[in-house]
This record gives structure tokens, C-alpha cells and sequence, in this order.
């Protein structure tokens, strides 16, 4: 704390964070949270039905469980090539000794390219019919065997739809653990092998440890954004075919303004909130726990 | 003071330099693991910079060739025959100085509210910081599509609709939690003894800010502007709500109007005007990219 | 029952406060009367709104426009603002949104759908059959055109700018190629595709990723079998998809994913997609309606397949109730005119501009709503042109309705995410017609009581 702060020091400082962000985000979360126990189609009149909206949620639709299954595949496999990819790039990188700083620029790239494109272009690399790249290297590979129409298939399509968003923000995610491994002491690791570690016994031993609170804060940003997942699978695919790429902030978003069912649309914003604070305090249990 | 605070030790230049050749891994490690380490790097980064040329390239392709040819082959003829399309069917410098104010009003917003809240949370101090820091910070989670009937409703009751700040409002307010974040970190980052010394000499908190959080919040504020322009630049679902006239158009809005009968988009049009439009984005982007990087790694290794 | 009244009451006033929503959901009770089509008053210009969700570049919006602009000459401070969304998801949301402010313009877009039925009960929409023919127009338009805009109970309330009929084109070539003929039937579809599939080409080029193209196969068989009214009573829960009706749909979809009929991984192909595989003769039946003249019968279509396109409309079935003049004859999504904003500035416009549009539209080489205008044919058409511009004369008076409009929307996304899975072979006819029945009792009460 400054010790030359004063009260009214503090209320000028906070002020005006806090209207802005009560009157962008807190009053319309509210506002859900009390549309959740209304049936509101928007231009009828609202209707108090309780807990009747969270009974359907978790008892009769069967379709809003699919779709958080969809979406735990989805978190797992952003989560997957975002951290892990990002490591992996970030450790090789750190072998590198120029063009460091070109590189990561390049790899921030996909990030400024809007959705629709990337979408478009996905599509296009998943193709069969004409045949889009991915098959043809299967082909290429000897793996013709495997060739499908990725996103038509109800067994690859949440893979195909999670696998561009994961890939977006590879780049950014490189830089920030990249940053990280640079401040491992170089001594700890020569100790270490003076001591007969290996690579894999250093990365485990030494450098996770050291990087894990950067660790935790990039789970954190990587998962909530996941969980936020909405334009590529909802330009891609819709959640085709059938509900196997559906996700419930997919699902949401048709139940709001294809069904017009604000009430229940409400009820599901509501879970996707809890969902998040819950992975991210399953998150800060896990890594701190293991850090003790 | 200005100096000492500027000699401190910076995260990464102090080991961004390792020494050349990297002595140590090359004695030891075989070289087939330094090959194979370049490979998986140089092959990332086609993977990575190959969407944008194809983009690109896409746009110069005759519409009959892109329907009908290998979409990833060359193109069999250039024109820029998509480029006056997309010139002729939206205009296209009206949106992107829309998409200027917008960007750039967001911004503003968010950065100086975002100083603000972090210096009040982390440099000054309060009873209640640690519930309003997690307030704060369910905002980082919160879907944005929950906010769009609430607020369209509000905003039609305050006469805000249609308006500037109906999109930068939210876009802002969205935002601007991660910013607090990046700020916090970032100012923890700063000595205390810094305060305590300008303290000492009289400045009261005002113009403790003024004269040494701001001047060496500059990096912190490039990678916030950058992070948020990328998510702004690109924002479809609040400018499709909130805006209705055409002068107040976006570029995401203005990409519609690609979109034929029935859901026929001429696609080698968009493209063009996906290039014309991200131009901006990246001009800049190539620009402030240290600043932004540099911002990124210090948020980082704070932890 | 006092406690549940309180607790009722506690929650509204909660709602008022936090919400002010109310206030919104209300407000369409009131206003003016949607059947007062000649308001007293002097016409005073000033600046109007239309939503609309159509082509930015489109003939449409072309032609409107100028007539604004004609109108405003003569009446100084009258401006027409067109505020076009032409991707419909994307539109739809901000209609509702619109809607649910009750911030709607003067003018505004919408299908015939269960939602802008609830909106012309509330009365926020002026009667369009009375308002057309108090302008003296309304015996001009196609009578199949306002059959498409009009809700079950045979009521108007938005009037159409457009006209098409939606054909099977094919390629006569690739036809001849794999030895077959036209089908008589819709029964023959699986065997014309085996014959495609064996000659090398993609049988049907379908657009999947906008769901509609594969609803509308859905609706072909009932709509030979049982009539218009099997989706009518349908929507309301009165019919069910395991009906013999439905259950032929759902058995002819299923068969034509057995005959491999669509291309593979169609189920994100978009619309551009599926039309570059036809008109470059790599797929060779597309099932689109007259609006793609321009793409299908001019010589913009590549020459390699120029002279090989020709068309057939919806063949029937044996036992089939409706002739084979009815098909899908859609006109467009409609224009309604907002009650609330109703003045005699806005019926002194549209009587402007609705007498002046055929002409000057079918001007363009596109179908008018109306009988009395002319499509002038392209100098750049191929034979097909005309040929296919006159098959409008002869229409039946059975129209049948695209599905994705007449049933609840709930039950219309369950369904296309199903049709999908049908016909990849995902799922069978029998799962099919129960799970969508079981969706259809679950969502269908809640918009028709």
C-alpha cells in the first residue's frame, strides 16, 4: 500500500473501472441471472417460472449435456495444442540462436486474420470432395486409408473444429511460456547435468517447477477463452452434423435468437459462468497443490 | 530516480542472448535433435504464415478459377478484377475508419480505466481489493453473448443504439478486465522502495502515477492496445447487434456485404476486402510487435 | 396459493427493477390499429427505415432505392433508409433483438414464421391484405406469392418483392453419360444416383452448411403423398413424423444417403460450394430456384457445361395428391409494415413505390410477385432463360411450403441437425421420426396453444 494514499485517492482511481464495468458486464450478468427464472420469448409477456428453466437444463435435455460433453473435447483439445504445443515450440525455440524475434512474430499471425476467413479456409483443408490438403497427405503418407470428410464425420468433427482454435493462439501462447523458460537459471540446469539428468529429467525437475506459476496463469487465460469458444465451430459447422460439434455456448446462442427462448438462453449463460469459476478453481487446486 | 527505475534488471534482456551456439546442448545433445528442432520450428511457421498468403493469393484469383480450380494451387491468372469488386459493393474506407474509432475509442478506454483499477487494486491499496480484484476477474470468463439482450434493451432506453459508444462501450467493458490483470502484474513488478522514495519526497498519489507508473507502464500499454485491437478489429457480434445504419458500418458488417441471395457469398471479393481491411491490423502489429512481445513475456514471467 | 402469489409478485417487481424488461415486452400491446390502412392526417416526409435482409447489390434494394429517390423529389425530407443484414442468422438475431426492444423500423423483413405470427397477433404489423387492396393492388400480385407469405390461418401480413421456382437443374450430358433418363418419380431418385455414382460423377450437389437445401428434400414426399396440410398440422403437433407421411420422408432421405446421392463431407459444403460443383460438371443435378438464372442460364456459366443444363420441376409420386405444376414456388422473405409507425406518409410511399416496383424490377430479368410486369430476358441468356421464366405462368395452386418456415424454430434446428445424421447413414429412419417426434411434442405447444 502507498503510504501517502488517501481514501478519496483510491475512490478517483477505482471509479471509473468499476462504472464501466458495471454497465457493460456486471448489469447484463444480473439481468441474466434474472431472466433465468422467467419464460420470456422477448415480444410476449414475461412469465415467472422458477427453477423450471435449471430442472430442464439438467434433467430434460438431453441435448445441453451433449454439448458440454462437446465442450470439455473442445477445452481439452484447445488446451492440448495451446499449452502443450505451446511448450514444446517454446522449449525448441529456446534452442535457437537467431531470428528469435522474426519467428515469434510469425507465429502470432493467425491471430490477426478474422474468423470468417480462417473458417473458410478450414473448411477447405478438411475437404474430401474435391480433395482438400489434409487427405491428400494422408494419401501422400501412405495413410489413404484414414482419408474422410473430417467434418462431416461425428467421430473427427469436434476434433477438426477444436484443432483451428487451438492452432490461432499457438503463437501467443509460445511467447509467454517461451519468456518464462528464459529465466531458469542456466546454473540449475548445468548442475543437473553434471549430475547425469537427462532432457526430459531437467525439463521435469527443473524447468516446469520454475515456470509453473506462469504455468498457472496461461491455464487459466487458455481454458476460460476455451470455454468462451464460439466463431470457428459456429462458422464451420453449425455443431453438425447432428450435435456432434454443438457447444453450449453454440447452443446458447441458438437458444436465445433461433428459438427466442431468452429465459432459457439466460439459465445456460448462467451455467457457463459457474462452469468457468469451477475450472479455474479445479485449476488453482490442482497446480498449487502439486507446487507444495 | 528516473535512472534507477530504468537500469531495472529487464526479464528478458538480461537472458534473451544466451551465448551464441548454445555450447552446451550442441556438445552434448546429437545433432539429429538440433536438426529435427528446426525442422518442427521452420514447418510451424509456414503453418502459421501460410493462412495469410493464401488469403492473399486468394484474392487475386478470377472467380471461375477458384470455383472450379485446386483452391491451394497457384492461380492459374492474377487480377485485381475481385479488388474493384469490393471496392464497387462496400465502402470499404468508410468501415475502416469506423472500425478506426471503434478500435481506437476501445482502446483508449480501456487502457487508461485499466491503469486506473490496477493502480487503485495494486499500488494503492484497499480493504475490500482482493473481492473487487475477483470481481474484476470473473469478468475474464463471462461469454459475451449472454450481455446482447440486456444491453441492447438498456441501450434502446438511453438512446444509445446505433451509436459509437453502444459498441465501445461493451467492447471496453469486456476487455477490460484482462488489462487489469496484464496492469497488475506489471506493477508488481515495480520496486516498492520506488513509491516509498517518491513518497518521501512529497508526491502524493496522483503524482506518483503521472510521473512514474504511467511513464513506465509504455510496453504494458502496447501489449494491451495490441491483444485487444487483434479481438476489436475483428468483432462481429457487437456491431451486429447495436449498429443499424450503414455509415456506422464496421469491417466485420461490412464483409456482408459480399453475402448474396440465399447465402451465396462471392467469396474472391471478401477476400479482397479482407486484405484491404486487415491491412491496418498488421501495418501496425509489424510496428509495435517488440513493444507487444516484450509487454507479453513481463506479464508472464510475474506470474 | 397466497404464498405463490406473493412470491409471483416478489419476482416481477424484481424483474421491473432490475430489468425494466418489461416495460419492452409489454409495449407491443398497445399502439395503433393494424387494420387501419388509410390514417387521417396530411402526408408529412421525413426519414423512414426498412430492415430487410437482402443482397446489398441485389435488384431489390437497386430498385427500391430509386424509387426512394424518385419519391423524395416530389415530397423534400423524405429519405428511405435501407439497413440490409443479408446473412440470415445474423439477421434474424437482430430482428428479434429489434423486436424485443420494440425498436423496429417502419419497414421490416420477416418469413412467415411461428415468431411474426406472435408479432401480428400483438398487432404490431398493419394487415397487408387489406392494406394492399385498399391501394388497389392486390389483385395484381401472383396469387402463389401471397399463398407463400401468408400464416396457417390464411391472414397477410407482409408482402413480397420477389418470385422463383425452384427446379432440378441437371446436366443433360452427364445424364446421357450414365444412360439415364429424367425420373418420372421422386421413387427413382436412389436409382438415378447408383447410375451417377457409377458413371464417375457427383449425383447431387448439395449446399449443407446452410441446412435449408437438405430440409427441403424432407418436405418433397409428404408434400406429394399427403398435401400442404401434413406440415400444418405437423408444426402444431396434430401430425407426427412417424405418420406414414413422415415416415416416408424419412425412409426417402435415408435411401438417398444409401445411394450416395450427395457428396461426400456435404454437410459443410456452402451454398458456392455446391453450385461450383454443378456448374463446373462435376455434380449433376442442383435443385435451386430462378434467382440463380443469372448464374445457371446466362453465359456467365462456364461453356463447357453451357449448353448441357436444362431443368425438370418437382417430378410427383404414384398415389401423389398434389399435380405436377405445384413445386416449391416461394417468393422471398416479405416485407411487414410496423403498426406502430403506420401514418399516411408511409401508405403514401408504399403506394408509390409498390405500384412502380413490378415494372421496373422484372425490368432486370428477375420473376415480379405480380402478374403484370414482364421479366425482361438478359441479352446475354441462354435458351434455358426464358424457357424457365415461363414455367411461372403455369404454377398450380397448391403451394408447398418450405418446412424451415412452417415449423416451430426449436423443432426446425432439431431437424436439421437430424436430417443431416439421416443421411450420412448416422442414424436410422426409425430413431429419426422418434426423436423427432419426441422434440416436436417438447417445443411445438409452446408456439402454437
Amino acid at each position: 500500500m502507498l503510504p501517502s494514499r488517501s481514501k478519496l485517492s483510491v475512490v478517483v482511481f477505482l471509479l471509473p473501472p468499476l462504472l464501466l464495468y458495471a454497465a457493460a458486464v456486471l448489469l447484463p450478468i444480473v439481468q441474466s441471472l434474472v431472466l433465468s427464472f422467467f419464460s420470456w420469448d422477448g415480444i410476449s409477456d414475461m412469465q415467472f417460472i422458477g427453477l423450471a428453466n435449471y430442472r430442464h437444463m439438467l434433467t430434460g435435455d438431453p441435448v445441453f449435456w451433449r454439448t458440454f460433453a462437446n465442450q470439455l473435447g473442445y477445452v481439452a483439445i484447445c488446451l492440448i495444442l495451446q499449452l502443450g504445443g505451446g511448450l514444446v515450440v517454446a522449449s525448441l525455440l529456446a534452442t535457437l540462436t537467431r531470428g528469435r524475434e522474426v519467428i515469434k512474430v510469425l507465429y502470432l499471425l493467425p491471430a490477426v486474420i478474422s474468423t470468417v476467413a480462417i473458417a473458410f479456409l478450414f473448411q477447405r483443408v478438411y475437404s474430401i470432395d474435391p480433395v482438400g490438403p489434409l487427405n491428400t497427405l494422408l494419401d501422400v503418407l501412405g495413410l489413404g486409408g484414414q482419408e474422410r470428410p473430417w467434418l462431416s464425420d461425428v467421430h473427427t468433427v469436434l476434433v477438426a473444429v477444436s484443432a483451428p482454435e487451438g492452432w490461432r493462439f499457438i503463437g501467443l501462447y509460445t511467447i509467454i511460456l517461451y519468456a518464462a523458460l528464459l529465466t531458469v537459471p542456466r546454473e540449475l540446469e548445468e548442475a543437473a547435468r553434471l549430475d547425469g539428468a537427462n532432457q526430459w529429467q531437467i525439463f521435469t525437475r527443473i524447468r516446469f517447477p520454475f515456470i509453473r506459476p506462469v504455468w498457472l496463469t496461461t491455464s487459466i487465460m487458455a481454458t476460460t477463452y476455451a470455454l468462451r469458444g464460439f466463431d470457428i465451430p459456429y462458422l464451420l459447422t453449425n455443431g453438425g452434423p447432428g450435435q456432434s460439434s454443438e457447444l453450449v455456448t453454440t447452443y446458447m446462442y441458438k437458444t436465445a435468437f433461433t428459438s427466442t427462448d431468452y429465459g432459457y438462453a439466460s439459465t445456460i449463460s448462467v451455467f457457463i459462468v459457474v462452469e468457468c469459476l469451477v475450472a479455474v478453481g479445479l485449476i488453482l487446486l490442482v497446480l498449487r497443490r502439486k507446487a507444495v | 530516480m528516473s535512472t534507477r527505475i530504468l537500469t531495472r534488471p529487464q526479464p528478458s534482456a538480461t537472458r534473451s542472448a544466451p551465448p551464441a551456439g548454445q555450447p552446451a546442448a550442441a556438445r552434448r545433445g546429437p545433432n539429429l535433435y538440433r536438426v529435427l528442432s528446426r525442422v518442427i520450428i521452420w514447418v510451424l511457421v509456414v503453418v502459421q504464415v501460410y493462412p495469410l498468403v493464401w488469403v492473399f493469393l486468394t484474392s487475386l484469383r478470377d472467380e471461375r478459377d477458384f470455383a472450379s480450380g485446386n483452391p491451394f494451387g497457384l492461380p492459374s491468372s492474377l487480377t485485381l478484377d475481385n479488388y474493384s469488386r469490393a471496392f464497387a459493393h462496400g465502402h470499404l474506407g468508410r468501415y475502416i475508419a469506423n472500425s478506426l474509432i471503434v478500435t481506437l475509442g476501445s482502446n483508449l478506454l480501456i487502457v487508461v480505466c485499466g491503469m486506473m483499477g490496477a493502480y487503485a487494486l495494486q499500488v494503492l491499496g484497499f480493504r475490500f481489493s482482493n473481492a473487487v480484484r475477483a470481481m474484476f476477474l470473473v469478468g475474464i470468463i463471462v461469454p459475451v453473448q449472454i450481455a446482447l439482450v440486456p444491453l441492447f434493451i438498456d441501450y434502446s432506453k438511453i438512446n444509445l443504439l446505433d451509436t459509437y459508444p453502444s459498441m465501445i462501450i461493451p467492447l471496453a467493458g469486456f476487455a477490460l478486465p484482462m488489462a487489469i490483470y496484464l496492469f497488475s502484474s506489471f506493477y508488481g513488478y515495480i520496486p516498492r522502495e520506488t513509491y516509498e522514495a517518491a513518497s518521501l519526497d512529497g508526491a502524493g498519489p496522483y503524482r506518483i502515477f503521472a510521473r512514474i507508473t504511467l511513464p513506465l507502464s509504455v510496453n504494458t500499454i502496447v501489449t494491451v492496445v495490441m491483444v485487444n485491437s487483434i479481438f476489436i478489429w475483428n468483432d462481429f457480434i457487437f456491431a451486429n447487434t447495436f449498429v443499424l445504419s450503414d455509415n456506422l458500418k464496421t469491417i466485420p458488417l461490412g464483409l456482408q456485404n459480399y453475402i448474396g441471395a440465399m447465402g451465396k457469398t462471392d467469396w474472391t471479393a471478401t477476400f479482397a476486402a479482407v486484405c484491404v481491411t486487415v491491412t491496418p491490423l498488421l501495418l501496425v502489429f509489424l510496428v509495435l510487435n517488440r513493444a507487444m512481445i516484450y509487454g507479453l513475456e513481463s506479464g508472464a514471467t510475474k506470474g | 396459493m397466497t404464498r405463490r402469489f406473493r412470491l409471483r409478485s416478489a419476482a416481477t417487481t424484481a424483474a421491473a427493477l432490475v430489468l425494466a424488461l418489461t416495460a419492452a415486452a409489454c409495449g407491443g400491446s398497445g399502439g395503433t390499429n393494424s387494420a387501419d390502412v388509410d390514417p387521417q392526417g396530411t402526408i408529412k416526409p421525413r426519414e423512414i427505415s426498412w430492415l430487410l435482409s437482402r443482397p446489398a447489390d441485389g435488384a431489390v434494394i437497386k430498385t427500391m432505392s430509386t424509387l426512394a429517390d424518385q419519391y423524395a423529389t416530389t415530397h423534400p425530407g423524405f429519405k428511405l433508409n435501407l439497413i440490409t443484414t443479408p446473412d440470415r442468422p445474423s439477421y434474424i438475431q437482430k430482428y428479434e433483438t429489434l423486436a424485443a426492444a420494440n425498436k423496429l423500423p417502419e419497414l421490416f423483413d420477416t418469413d412467415a414464421t411461428p415468431y411474426a405470427q406472435k408479432l401480428a397477433k400483438q398487432g404490431r404489423m398493419m394487415d397487408a391484405a387489406k392494406l394492399l387492396k385498399d391501394l388497389g393492388l392486390y389483385g395484381d400480385y401472383r396469387k402463389s406469392a401471397l399463398d407463400y407469405q401468408r400464416f396457417d390461418d390464411g391472414s397477410l401480413y407482409m408482402i413480397p418483392f420477389e418470385y422463383g421456382l425452384e427446379f432440378f437443374w441437371y446436366n443433360k450430358a452427364l445424364f446421357k453419360k450414365a444412360g439415364i433418363q429424367v425420373p418420372a418419380s421422386l421413387d427413382d431418385f436412389p436409382a438415378m444416383c447408383t447410375a451417377l455414382r457409377a458413371s464417375g460423377v457427383t449425383p447431387i450437389a448439395l449446399d449443407g452448411q446452410d441446412q435449408w437445401p437438405l430440409e427441403r428434400y424432407a418436405a418433397y414426399q409428404p408434400f406429394r403423398t399427403a398435401g400442404p396440410t401434413y406440415v400444418q398440422k405437423l408444426k402444431k403437433n396434430q401430425a407426427s413424423f412417424s405418420d406414414p407421411a413422415g415416415r416416408k420422408a424419412a425412409d426417402w432421405v435415408s435411401a438417398l444417403g444409401k445411394a450416395h446421392c450427395f457428396a461426400s463431407g456435404f454437410s459443410s459444403a456452402g451454398y458456392s460450394d455446391a453450385q461450383a460443383l454443378f456448374t463446373s460438371g462435376k455434380a449433376a443435378v442442383y435443385n435451386i430456384g430462378t434467382w440463380e438464372l443469372g448464374s445457371l442460364a446466362t453465359d456467365k456459366l462456364d461453356p463447357a457445361v453451357r449448353d448441357d443444363v436444362d431443368f425438370f420441376t418437382l417430378p410427383t409420386t404414384s398415389g401423389s395428391v398434389t399435380a405436377a405444376n405445384e413445386y416449391v414456388a416461394p417468393s422471398g422473405i416479405g416485407m411487414a409494415v410496423n403498426s406502430r409507425t403506420y401514418d399516411p406518409l408511409v401508405r403514401d410511399f408504399l403506394k408509390f413505390a409498390l405500384t412502380r416496383y413490378p415494372a421496373l424490377y422484372a425490368a432486370t430479368g428477375l420473376l415480379s410477385p405480380t402478374t403484370n410486369a414482364k421479366t425482361a430476358i438478359p441479352a446475354n441468356a441462354t435458351p434455358l432463360y426464358a424457357r424457365a421464366v415461363a414455367a411461372a405462368d403455369t404454377v398450380g395452386t397448391k403451394p408447398a411450403m418450405p418446412w424451415d418456415t412452417q415449423l416451430d424454430p426449436t423443432t426446425n434446428t432439431r431437424l436439421q441437425q437430424e436430417l443431416v445424421l439421416l443421411a450420412q447413414g448416422d442414424t436410422s429412419p426409425s430413431s429419426f421420426t422418434s426423436t423427432m417426434d419426441s422434440a416436436l411434442r417438447q417445443n411445438a405447444p409452446k408456439f402454437f396453444k
